[in-house]
């Protein structure tokens, strides 16, 4: 009887949550699409060029820990294969971002 | 103490209802708000794995084909449906010398996943349970380094069919914490049964020391109600292209508990061997003690004490076709074997939509 209330909590809560969140506002997407399509400066060449080999970094540790290093695949698949890795990996959300970054350049 | 005993599951089923409440209060202010990285739409893709392989146990001849389709359908920015399905025929000797084939099919897992924001994935369906690291990401037959299930794989319920909440944060530079937990409700059919149980895993990784740590707990909330625990670890060396993984599970039923222990070296320094990696495991199980002897008849393998070891090669003759074998002893008493395997693998990849790699 217990359980069945802990259960039925446990449900109520989620779905709360699940509103909560669907509701909630995206904020920062214009400024990251004007960041993007802002003229390539040096500075950003460089910074590019850290991102992507830390990306490459979190990459070998958080994919090759358990298997061998795949190719690049189409920047849409790979979107679909890091959701995936994400929710089967537990991969964090910051290194989720720099792996794509990374195998889709 | 009896009445102590009795109790303590709850206990345990309340502290995971507060520390979800915990989470959910901490997160649910943590919108994500550019998920969508670089624009980048995702496509649905079927990818998995076939392999073939003739293992000989104990002298006995197998060979054993298998295709696990894994589908997997993005919808919008957060969702993501998983669909994994398995198709075997096992084909081995009869007593006259012919071969008669077996067939196996099954359901790994079909789940719907609700990215909630980033620390937060809700998981709903049939899910493979959150119990240590080889379960969830090492058993597919193209990334395991040795084809054999280690001791431990019996320990532990499989799968479960219910609810979970997963994912990660980042402590700080150094750390990454992971934690799932999930309930799991009873289901009696024959090719997708689950018991009811609850449970979930923490882990720790140290990205610059590319080691990982974590512990798991599982309780079944129904027949004998016991507990299982498990410990778990990963170290890649930056110095060498190794990986030593290892696992630990104990449960307090009739189970026992079992560990193992494995090393996967990568001979990338050599250059024509750099395709080659060397696998080692060295493993135990204790069945449980004090169990009569029709128990230990009916428990089959999980009844008595075995010492394992294995050794083993995989060549990459691509990045997705790799091909492996290996020879493992096993000391069970009265009954040593010998258990030999070899064959291929084969990842495959392929977007669902016609150009789905298109920009």
């Amino acid at each position: 009887m217990k359980m069945k209330f802990l259960l039925a909590a446990f449900l109520v809560v989620s779905a709360l949550s699940l509103g909560l969140m669907a509701n909630a506002s995206s904020g920062d997407k214009d400024a990251a699409k004007d960041s993007s399509s802002s003229a390539v400066s040096a500075e950003q060449k460089a910074q590019n060029e850290s991102m992507r080999i830390e990306g490459e970094k979190r990459f070998r540790s958080n994919c090759g820990r358990c298997h061998a290093a795949p190719p690049k695949f189409p920047p849409r698949m790979m979107a679909t294969i890091v959701r995936h890795m994400r929710v089967r990996a537990t991969i964090t959300d910051q290194d989720m971002r720099l792996i794509l970054r990374y195998m889709t350049e | 103490m009896m009445c102590r005993l009795i109790q303590w599951p709850r206990k345990v089923a309340q502290a995971g209802l507060l520390g979800l409440f915990i989470l959910i209060s901490l997160t649910v202010h943590a919108q994500d708000d550019e998920f969508n990285v670089d624009g980048f739409k995702a496509v649905p893709i079927l990818t998995g794995s076939t392999a073939y392989f003739t293992r000989v146990t104990a002298g006995q001849y197998q060979d054993a084909p298998t295709v696990s389709p894994l589908l997997l359908l993005p919808m919008g920015d957060k969702w993501l449906v998983e669909a994994k399905g398995s198709y075997g025929d096992t084909f081995s000797k009869n007593a006259q010398g012919d071969y008669n084939g077996t067939i196996s099919y099954g359901m790994a897992y079909g789940q719907i996943d609700y990215i909630a924001n980033r620390y937060m994935t809700f998981v709903a369906g049939r899910f493979t349970t959150p119990f240590n690291i080889y379960g969830e990401r090492l058993a597919p037959n193209w990334i395991r380094a040795l084809q054999p299930n280690p001791l431990t794989s019996p320990v532990t319920s499989g799968s479960g069919l219910g609810g979970m909440i997963r994912g990660g944060f980042s402590g700080t530079d150094s750390l990454n914490v992971t934690y799932a937990a999930y309930f799991s409700a009873n289901n009696t059919h024959h090719l997708l049964a689950t018991d009811r149980s609850t449970g979930g895993r923490l882990g720790f990784f140290l990205p610059r020391q590319r080691l990982e740590v974590g512990a798991s707990f599982q309780q079944v909330l129904q027949a004998d109600r016991p507990h299982s625990s498990g410990l778990f670890m990963e170290w890649q060396p930056n110095r060498a292209p190794l990986t030593v993984r290892s696992e630990y599970a104990r449960s307090s039923g009739l189970k026992g508990s079992a560990y193992w222990i494995e090393s996967v070296y990568r001979l990338s320094q050599i250059p024509s061997l750099r395709r080659l990696e060397l696998v080692g495991r060295g493993e135990q199980f204790f069945a449980a003690a004090n169990i009569s002897a029709a128990t230990v008849k009916k428990l089959g393998a999980l009844g008595k004490d075995t010492n394992e070891g294995d050794f083993g090669m995989n060549y990459y003759l691509r990045s997705d076709v790799r091909a492996s074998a290996s020879y493992g002893r096993q000391f069970v008493l009265g009954r040593d074997a010998n258990l030999w395997t070899v064959g291929m693998t084969y990842r495959f990849i392929m977007p669902m939509l016609p150009q789905g790699g298109a920009q």
